[in-house]
């Protein structure tokens, strides 16, 4: 499978970026072909400019080469694994960008003409992946409800293929982790990868 | 007397958020509230986190671009978010203005951090959020509704702990008619002006 691997976070050394490489590793040892968008490190644009805004109903949505590189990928990926830290219940910033800017209409879905209604239009994509850590509790996540896990494995799991299914990595109570539970965490990443199907 | 903090979030002018906006100072206004207007895209602000505000928020340090945002957080007794929803939840703009100002100056928070990286905000007794979606109420609840649940959940349990959440959204947006954007204009300005 051509898996897309994407990572949001400022920290060249973080947990994150570990768990991205032991994945990135484990899906190689899987026989996958993956392809790597390191957000952060690649200066990828935040927020929706107000020119995208203006464009976005156009037939013309995208404005930048990087947008567009982006959507190449995704168009052809059929697996997307996200590596990211959950900030305030969600999603980083640069990542909700990233879906808002990259999956505009015409990639990861359609208006309808007829009926005016969305229509998912990344059939190509079969498997999505949430791997993210938490400094809170499992419990206490459920509590205040895990909103980037839900815009990943809801609003943008409507957009891909009828039977897509989804798996979810957490994990909990980091700032309180040990180096072995790290490690065994980042094991179970890289096994669970490999085998992948 | 209120204390509100409008915190708008749209990039483009003469859109219908904006529209909102307006409703929203209108009705504070006759509130006789005192407000202070926050525009995220007017500002040019800078959503994104950086390592540099990792650094800060264990050190203690103050990213001089944040201090003017972060005085109007600790000023308010009300905050009120104007904006569109996309991708179910806030646009990353404003979550960026959460990640850094809310979350990333929690060295300056008056209650220490609560334990998931959040530093509480006593001083807010009022959370408001207007917005608009393109798609009806069913697919928000079918998509998880996380732009509700981030605000009246994840937000408000730093906040006072009385605090009291108000949602006012449009939903369906893409398919309303001109009266229907009409009276949710009116509404939201009824809402907010019989805040107190």
């Amino acid at each position: 499978m051509l898996v897309l691997l994407v990572i949001a976070d400022p920290l060249e050394d973080s947990f994150s970026h570990l768990l991205a490489r032991r994945a990135e590793e484990g899906l190689l040892a899987g026989g996958h072909e993956v392809i790597v968008l390191d957000l952060y490190d690649q200066g990828f644009q935040v927020a929706m400019s107000s020119e995208e805004r203006a464009a976005y109903h156009d037939d013309e949505p995208i404005c930048d080469p990087m947008v567009a590189e982006h959507v190449a990928i995704i168009q052809r990926a059929e697996a997307v694994v996200f590596v990211y830290p959950t900030w305030s219940s969600g999603l980083p910033a640069i990542l909700k960008g990233w879906f808002e800017r990259v999956m505009v209409p015409g990639v990861a879905f359609r208006f309808d003409e007829r009926t005016g209604k969305v229509r998912p239009a990344l059939g190509n994509v079969r498997r999505i992946v949430g791997i993210s850590s938490y400094a809170c509790s499992r419990r206490h996540m459920r509590v205040l409800n895990d909103n980037g896990r839900r815009t990943i494995t809801r609003a943008f799991r409507v957009n891909t293929g009828f039977g897509t299914r989804t798996r979810w990595f957490g994990f909990y109570d980091s700032t309180e982790s040990t180096e072995s539970r790290r490690a065994e965490f980042a094991a179970l990443v890289e096994r669970e990868m490999a085998e992948l199907r | 007397m209120t204390r509100a903090l409008v915190v708008y979030c749209h990039p483009l002018t003469e859109s219908f958020t904006e529209a909102t906006r307006n409703s929203v100072i209108s009705g504070l206004k006759a509130a006789d509230a005192e407000v202070r207007l926050t525009d995220l895209y007017a500002d040019g602000f800078d959503p994104g986190y950086s390592a540099l505000d990792y650094a800060n928020s264990r050190d203690g340090g103050i990213e001089p671009a944040l201090t003017g945002y972060i005085e109007d957080l600790a000023w308010c007794d009300t905050l009120i978010f104007v904006y569109p929803t996309w991708w179910a939840g806030q646009p990353s703009m404003l979550i960026g203005w959460i990640d850094r100002v809310w979350a990333g100056a929690a060295a300056q928070g008056d209650g220490g951090a609560t334990g998931y990286g959040l530093p509480k905000r006593q001083n807010i007794k009022r959370l408001i959020a207007v917005t608009s979606h393109g798609s009806t109420k069913f697919i928000n609840m079918v998509e998880g509704e996380a732009g509700k649940r981030t605000l009246t959940r994840c937000l408000r349990s730093t906040c006072h702990w009385r605090a009291r959440t108000t949602w006012l959204a449009l939903y369906a947006i893409d398919a309303s008619t001109l009266a229907q954007r009409e009276a949710f204009l009116r509404k939201v300005e009824r809402r907010i002006s019989n805040l107190t």
